[in-house]
């Protein structure tokens, strides 16, 4: 049973990492450096809590902040390049900022041992949950609260003003500005919020298991990050959690047939949806009809 | 001093490699406004295959895997296209780009696996035991032989774009695709002949890069595809001189905060060169300045 | 309302608009006509922010925005509509005008949350005399890339107007029109100004011009070279002669 509630919290992280993505993607940026902020709300909040002995509600909200705060560094130079470029500049940052964790130590004296990141050995020992009592079971529901809030507030942008301007600003920027929209402000914005959800995944994603280390914040992580939502279809959150569900659930059961062949079936996944639907399973027309079968279904009932 | 200027040279001649990889990112984004994510990897692969299949038929002699990976490149470089580009239709910029982003992490997957993570002795020519000797300072002979196959190649791509009827339909693409057509030029034939080509230098870069640093891993292709990117942008997207200038400039200098250095900064300088690039002149080293219409 | 002193805009060598002196006093239909190439695009770029002037003072309503920009401008009630319509193609009819409520008044009568993640009914009720007065009640969910090209150029002026601008540029509206949807577009320009709202046509069909403007201004060569009411431009020598090139019967 606790195999699938471990899943259940992969889900769960995997789905904010994607939402991350998905916010700044509405304007049309595709940052690959979502890995990047989820390192930092991981490192951060992990600190905090194994070396400063902080409650994890507070630790999370600060991991959270950190992440959203070099979001924002990162959105006003991001302004400067359009694209791909963009996506170059991202993925070139990404990998600084897993260099950095890569050479990071900061250890501190504990009782007879030490703890804290060790550069390359990564940060052990975040036993948060353990210590204070809590089941696999607790921590999933834990991660899943967090999921379903911030799904509930991006559902809710989407359908408000903010959420039109962004999707205005991904369609046409020429546009946007000459209706009085403030480009810089939506653009830096939106890497703020996606920098805030990246770093609150991080944080939920180092205290369940327990040891971080660069590795697992490379391209890797930050490609999942925006496949989410590219294959899920930007017309609705729902879209991005869809996919996450899917595609972990074909890793989870390729990984049985297949062994430790995962990282093939993902990439071939990728090229294989990109193929079959390009514009994402639930792209705008798909939405429709959802919501239309939803509102018969009401009628019937 | 001498040191330095030691290892400015090797830098700078290992760099050629970097500017291969580098034209190949530029020149699908000059042609196609895409970028093949896929590309460095696809070369480290035509590379591997050239081994193993070199290594079946010959006992892996040096010219004949380069030879193959050559070839090989150019067939991988083709696949990409029909995979990742062919099917989707192009306007969709976040499909094509994730496809290939996918193909990179199945061939790197594909690779690991056939490797089973090990890496692999790579063989270089007779060069490689050569050392030039140029007063006090000493030149790898393997590393010369890097830079003229470069240059070489270099040469044919330029002569290509520049004095054949090919290169004249391929250049005609990347500035009016549109108008491309109207004038008969098959864009489909072009854009795939682009990946051939790309592929074909692509494998060339692959074993060059193998064949000098004596190993082909999987532990390559992750820091080449950020490398040649990063070419790519100093160079400014869609210059083939701007990639090549690039390429020696990363290449040397990153060997020299090599040697200054050590290891871990090495890296950090050659993204921090990108990052003012971006900030002050986007589009790249032969930019006309930046004109905001 | 609107001065332009001495603008310029150079390309290079090119001088797309030399030293242009204009004045549209608050109230006015103005046009601004003349051959392809001209600089009447130029100028609507210049005046909207998407081009930065070479030399010269661009004054809206006495002040100098020139540094101003461009969703600034807008702040200060200059709107504009694009020659190839640029309406947001993903977002319905209604969000369009959504999202170009940016005006200071808007601003003020809401506060922060509200306006920016408020809920949709009130915003609908506000927007629904606009879409009527532009014809588009009807296809309010339409997504505005499905909507008919006739539409869509109604579309895009109505989000101008959901700025609530009281300069409107107005590039080109008319083309490939037919004498119907001229007449009917003419009809909206007159009810525009009734509302309020100063407008500048630049434009190149006649029939519309001719009919709708109280004074033209006439560019060649990114220079103007004749001012007056429509009858004044229509006799004028020169103006002939740059459109039809050397002496006309």
């Amino acid at each position: 049973m606790d195999f699938y509630f471990g899943l259940i919290q992969i889900i769960g992280v995997h789905t904010l990492l994607g939402l991350s993505a998905y916010v700044i993607l509405l304007t049309g940026q595709l940052s690959i450096a979502q890995a990047a902020f989820y390192a930092i709300g991981a490192y951060v909040s992990a600190m905090l809590t194994v070396l400063w002995g902080w409650h994890i509600v507070p630790a999370l909200f600060a991991g959270a902040a950190m992440g959203a705060f070099f979001a924002t560094l990162v959105g006003f130079p991001a302004l400067r390049v359009r694209g791909l470029m963009l996506v170059i500049a991202t993925l070139a940052f990404g990998e600084g900022v897993r260099l950095f964790f890569f050479n990071f130590d900061y250890q501190i004296q504990k009782g007879n041992v030490k703890v804290g990141p060790l550069g390359p050995e990564g940060f052990r020992q975040i036993r948060y949950f353990p210590e204070n009592g809590w089941t696999t079971f607790d921590v999933m529901l834990f991660v899943w609260v967090f999921v379903i809030l911030v799904m509930a507030l991006i559902w809710w942008v989407d359908r408000s003003r903010y959420g039109a301007v962004l999707r205005a600003v991904g369609d046409d920027e020429l546009a946007a500005q000459s209706v009085g929209i403030n480009l810089t402000a939506v653009k830096v914005s939106a890497m703020t919020v996606g920098g805030g959800i990246a770093g609150l995944a991080g944080c939920l994603y180092a205290h369940y298991t327990t040891h971080i280390e660069h590795l697992g914040f490379g391209v890797l992580q930050s490609v999942f990050a925006v496949a989410y939502p590219i294959i899920g279809g930007m017309a609705s959150v729902f879209g991005t959690l869809f996919a996450v569900i899917f595609v972990q659930g074909i890793l989870v059961e390729g990984l049985r047939f297949l062994g430790d062949w995962r990282n093939l079936l993902f990439g071939a996944l990728i090229i294989v949806a990109m193929v079959v639907r390009p514009t994402g399973f639930l792209d705008a027309l798909m939405l429709k009809r959802f919501a239309r079968w939803f509102a018969l279904g009401r009628e019937r009932a | 001093m001498l040191d330095f200027v030691q290892a400015l040279i090797d830098g700078i001649l290992y760099g050629t490699t970097y500017a291969l990889i580098g034209i190949g990112f530029t020149l699908v984004f000059g042609v196609m406004h895409k970028i093949n994510m896929a590309y460095a990897s696809a070369s480290i692969g035509a590379a591997y295959v050239a081994l193993v299949v070199g290594g079946l038929v010959a006992g892996a002699s040096a010219w004949l895997v380069f030879g193959l990976s050559f070839l090989l490149g150019g067939l991988f470089g083709l696949l990409v296209y029909l995979i990742c580009f062919h099917l989707i239709p192009l306007g969709n910029e976040n499909a094509t780009l994730m496809s290939t982003i996918g193909m990179l992490l199945l061939v790197d997957e594909l690779i690991a696996h056939a490797t089973q993570g090990m890496p692999q002795n790579y063989p270089s020519t007779a060069f490689g035991e050569e050392m030039v000797r140029m007063g006090e300072l000493s030149v790898r002979g393997d590393l010369i032989f890097v830079f003229a196959v470069s240059v070489v190649a270099m040469g044919a791509l330029l002569a290509l774009l520049y004095r054949t009827r090919m290169g004249l339909a391929t250049r005609a693409v990347a500035q009016q695709p549109v108008a491309a057509q109207l004038c008969g030029i098959q864009v489909v034939k072009v854009n795939a002949l682009t990946f051939v080509i790309t592929g074909l230098l692509g494998g060339i870069a692959g074993a060059l890069v193998c064949s000098a640093v004596g190993t082909l891993s999987i532990l390559i292709t992750g820091p080449l595809t950020v490398k040649g990117l990063i070419v790519t942008v100093i160079g400014g997207l869609g210059s083939v001189p701007g990639a090549i200038v690039a390429g020696l400039l990363v290449g040397g200098l990153e060997n020299v905060v090599l040697y200054l250095r050590g290891v871990t900064e090495r890296d950090l300088y050659v993204m921090l060169l990108m990052f003012a690039f971006l900030v002050f002149r986007p589009n790249g080293i032969f930019a006309r300045g930046a004109g905001r219409d | 309302m609107l001065e332009l002193r001495g603008l310029s805009r150079y390309f290079g060598g090119v001088r797309a608009v030399d030293a242009l002196d204009l004045r549209v006093a608050g109230g006015e239909i103005f046009g601004l006509i003349g051959p392809n190439g001209s600089g009447k695009s130029t100028t609507v770029n210049l005046v909207t922010g998407l081009f930065a002037p070479s030399a010269g003072q661009i004054l809206f309503e006495g002040a100098d925005i020139a540094k101003l920009p461009t969703h600034a401008r807008l702040a200060h009630g200059i709107a504009r509509t694009f020659q190839n319509i640029r309406l947001f193609g993903q977002l319905t009819v209604w969000q369009n005008l959504w999202v170009a409520q940016n005006s200071a008044e808007d601003r003020a009568r809401k506060g922060f949350f509200a306006r920016w993640l408020g809920g949709q009914r009130d915003a609908r009720a506000e927007i629904l005399p606009l879409l009527e007065f532009s014809g588009l009640a009807h296809k309010q969910d339409e997504l505005a890339s499905n909507l008919a090209f006739g539409e869509q150029r109604r579309l895009e002026v109505a989000r101008a107007l959901a700025t609530r601008p009281r300069l409107l540029l107005l590039d080109e509206p008319a083309a490939g029109m037919n004498s119907e949807e001229i007449g009917q577009l003419r009809e909206r320009i007159l009810k525009i100004r009734e509302r309020g709202v100063t407008v500048l046509l630049v434009e190149h069909v006649m029939e519309l011009v001719m009919g709708v403007t109280d004074r033209i201004a006439v560019l060649n060569f990114g220079q103007k070279i004749a001012e007056g009411t429509p009858a004044e431009i229509q006799a004028d020598p020169l103006v002939r002669k740059a459109y039809l090139g050397g002496e006309a019967a």
